[in-house]
């Protein structure tokens, strides 16, 4: 809870000084705030297990490694972002304030222990994703984007809130300890509520089959947004999703499971296909986010969540390192992958960085990537082997778009011109590659 | 430790070496590795198994980075840390030996191939068996010819779907067994239920058949070889496919154990069809270096067939060819890249009478040519021999097509000697072996003569290993009928 409090206040205090247009103190004070707010929350994980609950806020031990994550993501997506933000000095404070309220968001989603909190956390998450994915409002991709996102965002909403109302009608109560007792998965009633909410989260995660809105919305978006979404907000959307069906409606499972099944083959199929004819950077990302969340998934058949925290680990810095690259690209002011011909000549750094991301994408070891595939694929074994089939097939048609893309960053004709990387880009570079190679120990404690 | 440890600390090391000493430090480090390697074998007794990790039980999903060898897997770890010196040293004069990132990935793949080795470990095992993708990879595309794209394309998707077979086989085991160590595993093989055991073990075949490549896995290997440098060349089927054969004998064949049979002929019918289709195309090529890329289909083809025999002497035998297939791979791939960089062509019918030119190379690509048709005194000619009689025992039909390769052999290789070294000169000038060539030349065939005249050395050494797996199969040794 003092973490939330301290990302809030920072994000006021960034909004402010943003208007200021001191593009340097912005970040210090973003970076401070979101480094004491990690400090915090470790602080609490270590001493104290079971957090005091605030009003339907609580973080469990499960929770808090996923607050611990999204928050220093969104520190590492602030830092990455600068270098960008600060060419737009007039949205300098839209940019700090929205990602750091988002976070907030993200916080209160993954935290909520009733509904009236998990509503909020939603709506606090997205709202400020809607405004950042429009923001570049010169150009019409963006505005298409916002749009989009914009209509099919709050329409996924009402059929939250609609959902809500069902299960609580079916109930009468909006807590997730009470719910779990008198869940009644025999009560019509209570079945249309948790379809509409599990529709209302797959379209928050860009799950298949509520995933059209994704490539469109990633290409539009400035990178950093683009990052926060691929990243903070699947990562709080997986989160709710686990907290939601894995526990609290446990006893629909009978109803649910072949809905996870559709949704998560057709995550990995769809995904995969549809991004080897991608020609556009972020169209691809957007493609292969949503087969990783079909990978995601796998986590729902099994009920272990320690897997799916590293394969989140591992899929979101290679998200974001990908991304941030991107960003070093910025100047060809498209992302078209033609422009990535031959960076790893242009600058080895980025061209080592992009291998090892590309390489845990595709699962090869030793990244985290394929220790989070392996441990999930272990746990879904013993009662879905057909899903384990599917996905080691999904795998193949991955490796292969990734590794195409590995020979196209390192093609050899190319105008050897050096590229040039800011240092801030250098750091989040430098964690994202550590993180996507040695962050697979993290399963040995 | 220091085996696995070492070529990592070296690849990085080769980062801050500047770039002038960049080949003498290869080199020297990957002699220190062998040197190392020795050592371990002077302290080692062959009916010893070394652990260097010993299993750690209570790691969360069954993971127990277990690793250790036997004097089987000690064989092959001496195999790979004298053939990357003998890499080096051919390699030595060439611009690639200047270069940082080439060393660096050679004695990464070293580590990789090691641990493939040393692993104790299904998971351990699968995951070396993986990094050495990396490293051979980027060296195929970095350093091999330019526009090769599709290839490596091809190369890696065929590999990663056959590993992905052979992660399944795995994970069946270890979920069915609750633990990926080596002996719970084969234990678990040795008891299976013949159904899933035959799944199990094609999981594994797939991935093993793939890497040897068998007949019809095979489409990948020849235009990779061709388009690879010759260090990637020679690393790809030197050693890398030695991974394979090992793996059958060492992890296939155990922990599929019950379902064997049914794959055996299967596998044994495979291996002689390339056998014999391998040969047949290397009799019509004209490009050097897919001819011997062709024959080398044709020598493991044998290989794989003698190790599903799986009785004792074939398995000791198969070992033997395996070392003997190393041996000549590196000649001859030096061989066709000595012809192919001094004349710019690897077509037969532009070379011719060079052993006018240079009388030194003429004699050793005819010592080596000789050593691959497997004359006798040399190592293939055991090997080859008794491999052919395992098989005569299993099936005449099996021992009659086993046997083709030894004619056909001879017509091959002798027709490319023949056309690019014999016959009126149609080049002005060829320069004559360098000191460095002279010296891999000559260690290939002293050892060849070694194992030829001495086999039983390395046979005594893996016996009590091989003695190890059986057992643990409680496999009779029954000649099949």
């Amino acid at each position: 809870m003092d973490a939330l409090i301290v990302i809030f206040i920072t994000a006021l205090i960034g909004l402010f000084v943003g208007m200021m247009k001191k593009p340097n103190l912005t970040l210090s004070i973003s970076v401070l705030g979101q480094s004491a707010a990690l400090v915090i929350m470790s602080y609490y994980g270590k001493y104290d297990s079971t957090f005091n609950e605030f009003e339907g806020i609580g973080f469990d031990a499960f929770h808090w490694l996923f607050a611990e994550l999204v928050i220093g993501l969104s520190l590492l997506i602030t830092i990455s972002g600068f270098h960008y933000f600060k060419k737009e000095i007039d949205h300098l404070a839209d940019y700090y304030g929205l990602l750091l309220f988002s976070l907030c968001g993200a916080l209160v989603l993954i935290g909520s222990s009733n509904f009236f909190m998990f509503f909020l956390g939603v709506e606090i998450l997205s709202i400020p994703v809607y405004v950042l994915v429009g923001i570049k409002k010169q150009n019409i991709l963006s505005s298409e984007a916002s749009i989009k996102y914009f209509f099919t965002g709050s329409f996924a909403t009402a059929i939250l809130l609609f959902g809500i109302a069902f299960v609580y009608g079916a109930t009468g109560t909006f807590d997730f300890s009470s719910l779990q007792l008198i869940f009644d998965a025999s009560s019509p009633m209570a079945i249309i509520g948790i379809l509409f909410i599990f529709a209302a989260l797959l379209f928050k995660i860009g799950a298949v089959p509520f995933h059209f809105w994704s490539p469109d919305v990633y290409e539009g978006s400035p990178d950093a947004v683009t990052a926060h979404m691929g990243t903070v907000v699947k990562v709080a959307g997986m989160a709710a999703i686990v907290t939601l069906f894995g526990h609290i409606f446990s006893a629909a499972s009978g109803i649910v499971v072949p809905l996870f099944y559709v949704a998560t083959i057709g995550s990995l199929f769809l995904g995969y296909l549809s991004a080897l004819k991608q020609t556009n950077f972020r169209r691809l990302i957007a493609y292969s986010g949503i087969s990783n969340t079909g990978f995601a998934m796998l986590t729902l058949f099994s009920g272990n969540y320690v897997s799916l925290w590293v394969f989140l680990l591992g899929y979101t810095a290679a998200t974001l390192g990908l991304l941030t690259i991107s960003q070093v690209l910025a100047k060809f002011n498209s992302s078209e992958i033609e422009n990535w011909k031959g960076i790893g000549y242009k600058n080895p750094f980025l061209g080592i960085v992009l291998l090892i991301c590309f390489l845990s994408l595709a699962g090869i070891p030793p990244m985290t990537g394929f220790f989070a595939k392996l441990i999930l694929l272990i746990n879904t074994y013993e009662q879905h082997p057909v899903m384990v089939y599917l996905t080691l097939l999904t795998s193949v048609i991955g490796a292969f778009l990734y590794v195409r893309f590995i020979l196209i960053a390192f093609a050899k004709d190319s105008n050897a011109e050096k590229i040039a990387i800011h240092p801030l880009h250098l750091v989040v570079l430098s964690i994202c590659a550590l993180t996507v190679l040695f962050g697979w120990t993290l399963i040995l404690f | 430790m220091e085996l696995l440890i070492l070529p990592l600390v070296l690849a990085l090391l080769s980062y801050v070496i500047p770039s002038k000493g960049v080949k003498y430090y290869g080199l020297g480090a990957s002699l220190v590795i062998l040197a190392v390697t020795i050592g371990h074998l002077l302290h080692f007794n062959a009916e010893n198994y070394v652990a260097i990790i010993n299993p750690i039980n209570d790691l969360p999903f069954g993971l127990s980075f277990k690793l250790g060898y036997d004097s089987l897997s000690f064989v092959l770890v001496l195999l790979v840390n004298s053939v990357v010196p003998l890499i080096l040293l051919a390699n030595f004069y060439k611009e690639l030996a200047t270069n940082k990132s080439f060393t660096a990935l050679v004695f990464f793949m070293q580590m990789g191939l090691t641990g493939v080795f040393l692993a104790q470990d299904g998971m351990l095992f699968y995951i070396f068996w993986e990094v050495t993708l990396i490293p051979i990879f980027l060296i195929l595309y970095w350093f091999g010819e330019q526009n090769n794209n599709r290839v490596l394309l091809k190369f890696f998707i065929y590999t990663l779907l056959g590993s992905l077979a052979m992660l399944l086989a795995i994970i069946v085991l270890g979920v069915a067994s609750h633990s990926f160590e080596y002996e719970s595993l084969a234990i678990y093989g040795a008891i299976a239920p013949a159904k899933t055991a035959c799944w199990i073990s094609c999981g594994f075949l797939l991935a093993f058949a793939i890497k040897i490549p068998l007949f019809p896995f095979h489409t990948w290997q020849p235009a990779t070889y061709t388009s690879s440098p010759m260090a990637g060349t020679m690393l790809l089927s030197a050693l890398m496919l030695k991974m394979a054969l090992y793996g059958m004998i060492k992890w296939m064949i155990p922990l599929g154990f019950t379902g064997i049979e049914s794959i055996k002929w299967l596998v044994i019918t495979l291996g002689l069809i390339g056998v014999v289709y391998g040969a047949v195309i290397a009799i019509k090529q004209n490009d050097i270096k897919t001819l011997f890329a062709y024959a080398s289909i044709s020598h493991v083809g044998l290989i794989a067939a003698g190790i599903m025999i799986y009785s004792t002497t074939a398995v000791e035998v198969a070992i033997i060819q395996m070392i003997n297939h190393s041996i000549v791979s590196v000649g001859l791939f030096l061989a066709a890249d000595i012809l192919e960089s001094r004349t710019n062509t690897r077509d037969l019918y532009s070379l011719g009478g060079i052993t006018k030119l240079a009388p030194n190379f003429g004699f050793w690509f005819a010592t080596i040519t000789f050593v691959s048709i497997s004359v006798p005194f040399t190592a293939g000619f055991f090997g080859e021999f008794l491999l052919i009689k395992e098989l005569f025992e299993a099936h005449w039909f099996a021992g009659f097509s086993a046997a083709t390769t030894l004619v056909f052999g001879a017509v091959y290789m002798l027709r490319a000697f023949q056309l690019s070294m014999f016959g009126a000169p149609k080049l002005t000038a060829f320069e004559d072996l360098k000191w460095n060539e002279i010296l891999v030349f000559a260690i290939l065939l002293a050892t060849a003569i070694f194992l030829g005249l001495f086999p039983q050395f390395v046979i005594d050494f893996v016996k009590p290993s091989i003695a190890k797996i059986q057992e643990l199969t409680s496999y009779d040794l029954k000649i099949i009928k």
